[in-house]
């Protein structure tokens, strides 16, 4: 790829971001999977965040946004477990990156060199002040969450 | 490709002119980069992400001419090192120096772990005005290591002296000159010839 003035440049996709992302955060780690699916049909999902994101979040039960536009979102959610966050972030074809007090979620999809889409997650609880994650379970959480996103297309 | 952010031209001119430096260097405390990079520093992940999003062109901008094919894995290590050690900045104000550091060393080790550039043959090297490089800038880079296309990046993307360049990479000023001279001569005779 080349820019504006003939020097070539690099392209970052969203799944690429992601991963920087994660690697900025204490904690935190990266599940990806290449689902045989295109990216608009993946994203109909992942990128629902009143329908298909609270049906493979684990533990998302109601979420209701609030507020959008220009690539903002912020959204009430609810956990199975009664509690309450208020998700402030970012939401766009591709990328998903949301934080609440106590709660960081972050969601890439791109389109597969080789066909399909990868999908990539990261998040978790957040450690109050710091960008870090608590990393009990982190994995295995993620694990769930594109399983469950798997089992939905 | 969105236009990229921070020092040095945004879209600037082919290899031919030098690009006037941008207004904002990190030196001005309104400067966006700046500001976001302090709020990342005090673990907002909005901000994280906003300072991505920023800085991602600019990388991949430096990050492109250097490790060419391998640009994308490269200007994700970058990132990821840029990031991972953000909390070891202590003047924000220095972001994008930093950041163009980590970029270059970033490329050039991606670019020779891949081992995919020539051994360095300066011979290609054109003169910054020569008016048939715009259309060849990829052929010419191809046809050098990463070394030498960090040096080009430093001085013509990046505006850059020779002195300024030899300080990122760590090699003389002198030897840099001389090895530029000598393959803009031996461009001039590819063309000529």
């Amino acid at each position: 790829m080349s820019g504006d003035n003939g020097w070539p440049t690099a392209e970052l996709d969203d799944v690429r971001r992601l991963r920087v992302m994660a690697a900025s955060i204490l904690g935190a780690r990266v599940d990806e999977r290449v689902l045989p699916r295109t990216l608009d049909e993946v994203w109909a999902v992942m990128g629902d965040l009143e329908g298909g994101f609270g049906r493979f979040q684990p533990d998302m039960r109601d979420v209701r946004v609030v507020r959008a536009g220009q690539g903002r979102v912020v959204a009430l959610a609810r956990s199975r477990f009664g509690m309450r966050a208020r998700l402030e972030g970012t939401l766009r074809p591709g990328w998903c990156w949301l934080q609440s007090r106590f709660l960081i979620i972050g969601m890439a999809a791109a389109p597969e060199p080789g066909g399909g889409t990868r999908v990539a997650v990261t998040g978790g609880v957040r450690v109050p002040v710091r960008a870090a994650i608590v990393p009990l379970g982190v994995r295995r959480e993620l694990d769930r969450t594109l399983t469950r996103l798997e089992s939905l297309l | 490709m969105t236009a990229a952010p921070g020092p040095g031209p945004r879209n600037g001119p082919p290899l031919g002119s030098r690009p006037a430096r941008a207004p904002s260097d990190g030196r001005d405390p309104h400067d966006p980069g700046v500001s976001l990079a302090r709020a990342a520093l005090a673990g907002d992940t909005l901000a994280i992400q906003d300072l991505l999003a920023h800085l991602a062109p600019y990388v991949a901008r430096i990050c492109g001419p250097i490790a060419l094919d391998d640009g994308p894995d490269a200007a994700q290590e970058a990132l990821v090192a840029v990031f991972r050690s953000l909390r070891t900045l202590r003047e924000p104000a220095a972001l994008y120096g930093w950041t163009r550091a980590i970029a270059v060393r970033e490329a050039v080790r991606v670019a020779r772990r891949a081992a995919r550039a020539r051994p360095a043959e300066l011979a290609d090297l054109p003169a910054p005005d020569d008016p048939e490089l715009a259309a060849d800038i990829r052929d010419v880079l191809t046809r050098l290591s990463p070394e030498h296309r960090a040096v080009l990046v430093l001085r013509d993307l990046e505006g850059l002296d020779e002195r300024a360049a030899s300080r990122l990479l760590d090699i003389p000023a002198g030897t840099v000159k001389s090895r530029l001279h000598r393959a803009r001569e031996s461009f001039r005779k590819a063309w000529s010839a």
